[in-house]
């Protein structure tokens, strides 16, 4: 994928990504939901309730996620609710981390953890030949 | 490449200072023990602890060196069983400044830190006198400096101090009465008889309150003399590639910024320098954000122009403040709205609290007012290409002026900002500082 069909192209979350995503936030409390339950079965039902409405917002968020690469910038959008938009300009990017768990492979995507002086943007989940095309034209010296 | 150097003893003082919790830890035995047999064997821990602690302080002291190798990067190194190199480069420092305080004068150490660009924490290191303006020199030299004597900071030092003054005296005033009104009246006598706590409150509530009031007006007073004390005959300078500034009455402060990695501008305006056309004017590089200001301006001269050619200062037209969100007023309006409860209450319940609660309500009401000007004037505004600000905090309306070309921005709304179209405008600059615009309309930030 080259520079220009990135700037064509907007990035998103796709479907198999997203189920990834929801069944790492979903471990935590699958882990956590018997010790719950051993309390009592009511703070049990209650507390896989609001695990299962996080997760929820999660899938939300991830349907929402786009990202955009200009000449000039990376801007990601992502929220319904309490949507949050974040640029970084590219002349600033400092370093790039790429993700792949197994999941993530098999689903075909990666974790894009973009580093700047100012703070890091998470692309999660981004489809893999993408991640890859933008890690190196983030990290390539700007003409 | 120079001669390896060693650190001032102050630097094992500042390791000594880190330990502080360590020695109190065995005096929580006596909480349990509650007697002298237990304090002295706390104590005597205490002692050994602090011998121990000594000496490895004075061991890190003498294996540690820091030397300029023969590119002029700077490399220090502690060497205590373990081996701790660090590298900084010569064309890699933000800024830096020079601390002196009183104590540090009598047995001649500076404390310089050093700020990298693009990192968040700083390099703290403690020499000589000598040595730090030596070192000072090598990273960040002086070239053909333009000096100037601004005359505002005194000036504007004096203005506040005189005012704290002034309240603090007549918070003294206000104690005084309010002490000796404190033999038992008819009040207290019918107090009492309702029960002990009441006529306790009724004793002592309102003359404690008063007190504090005084102490807190006394404690900012002081601090405002220290902040005075250190602009006080201060000299600032510009060269081609840095800023800086240096001054202090007794306790001495320098400090230098490379004008590559400056973040931003920030002219602070206050009921106070409104009076006097003087505005402090701070800017930070890297992740140095000093708490003083680099120098004071006289509004209208060309000082400002002249230190930083490239500033933009926001423009005087108001922002669009259609559906803007009341959410400026909450941080004191609900303080207020308590304080103004008490106050109601106590002039039924307890008249002599009446007097002492109007001040903390003047104070939230004042806050409330600075509010409304945060809310009819904070925005964004695109100048000459240079992105502006402008965002009231407290009593001070700072105008910014971002200086650094790589600025990250964050755009978060809540549900009812999407409906009325605004957003919360966060500003990210290199070394993590950050700087947050409320409830800007969306067609503002054509930018983004």
């Amino acid at each position: 994928m080259t520079e220009y069909e990135l700037l064509r192209t907007a990035l998103i979350i796709p479907p198999r990504a997203r189920a990834v995503l929801c069944f790492w936030a979903a471990l935590p409390g699958a882990v956590c939901a018997p010790f719950v339950f051993w309390q009592s079965l009511h703070a049990g039902i209650l507390f896989c309730l609001l695990w299962a409405g996080a997760v929820f917002a999660l899938r939300v968020r991830a349907c929402s996620f786009t990202a955009a690469l200009s000449p000039r910038n990376l801007t990601v959008h992502a929220g319904v609710a309490f949507p949050v938009t974040r640029q970084i300009p590219r002349r600033a990017v400092t370093g790039v981390h790429l993700l792949r768990t197994p999941l993530l492979w098999l689903a075909g995507a990666s974790v894009l953890v973009v580093h700047c002086p100012g703070g890091q943007l998470l692309l999660p989940g981004v489809p893999a030949v993408q991640a890859d095309a933008l890690a190196a034209i983030l990290t390539e010296e700007p003409s | 490449m120079t001669a390896e150097k060693r650190f001032h003893p102050f630097a094992a003082l500042h390791i000594l200072r880190k330990t502080i919790l360590v020695y109190l830890l065995p005096l929580v035995q006596v909480l349990f023990g509650r007697n002298w047999e237990a304090l002295r064997a706390a104590l005597l821990q205490a002692l050994a602890l602090f011998a121990l602690l000594s000496l490895i302080s004075w061991a890190v002291l003498h294996a540690s060196r820091w030397q300029l190798d023969a590119k002029g990067d700077l490399l220090v190194r502690w060497r205590l069983g373990l081996r701790l190199d660090r590298t900084l480069r010569v064309g890699a420092v933000a800024a830096l400044t020079i601390d002196r305080p009183l104590l540090h004068r009598f047995a001649g150490a500076s404390r310089i830190k050093l700020y990298p660009a693009g990192q968040n924490r700083p390099m703290t290191l403690y020499l000589t006198r000598q040595d730090a303006a030596w070192l000072a020199d090598r990273l960040l030299p002086v070239e053909q400096p333009s000096f100037h004597k601004p005359r505002g900071g005194e000036k504007l030092a004096l203005a506040v101090l005189g005012a704290n003054g002034l309240s603090t005296l007549a918070l003294l005033a206000l104690a005084v009465r309010q002490s000796r009104s404190y033999a038992p009246d008819a009040q207290t006598l019918a107090f009492a008889h309702l029960s002990q706590l009441a006529a306790f409150a009724a004793r002592w509530l309102p003359m404690s309150t008063a007190w504090l009031l005084v102490l807190g007006c006394a404690l900012a007073g002081a601090s405002f003399a220290r902040s005075g004390s250190q602009v006080a005959h201060y000299i600032v300078w510009g060269t081609d590639t840095q800023l800086g500034s240096r001054g202090g009455l007794l306790r001495q402060y320098e400090m230098r910024l490379c004008r590559r990695e400056l973040n931003y501008a920030d002219v602070r305006r206050s009921p106070i320098t409104w009076a006097l056309h003087y505005c402090p004017v701070f800017v930070t590089a890297g992740s140095c954000k000093p708490e003083l200001p680099l120098f004071v301006w006289r509004e209208g001269t060309d000082l400002l122009q002249e230190l930083l050619p490239d500033i933009a200062l926001p423009p005087d037209a108001a922002p669009d403040i259609c559906r803007r969100s009341l959410a400026f007023f909450l941080p004191s309006g609900i303080p207020l709205g308590l304080c103004l409860l008490l106050t109601a209450v106590s002039r039924y319940t307890l008249p002599a609290l009446t007097v002492p609660l109007l001040i903390p309500t003047g104070v939230f009401a004042a806050l409330c007012a600075a509010a409304g000007v945060g809310y009819r004037r904070e925005g964004v505004w695109l100048r000459n290409g240079q992105l502006t600000l402008r965002r009231q905090h407290r009593f001070h309306l700072h105008c910014v002026c971002a200086l650094h070309p790589d600025l990250c921005l964050t755009a978060a709304q809540s549900p009812w900002a999407v409906a009325a179209q605004r957003t919360n405008l966060t500003l990210s600059f290199p070394g993590r500082l950050r700087f947050k615009v409320r409830s800007v309309a969306w067609s503002e930030l054509k930018f983004m």
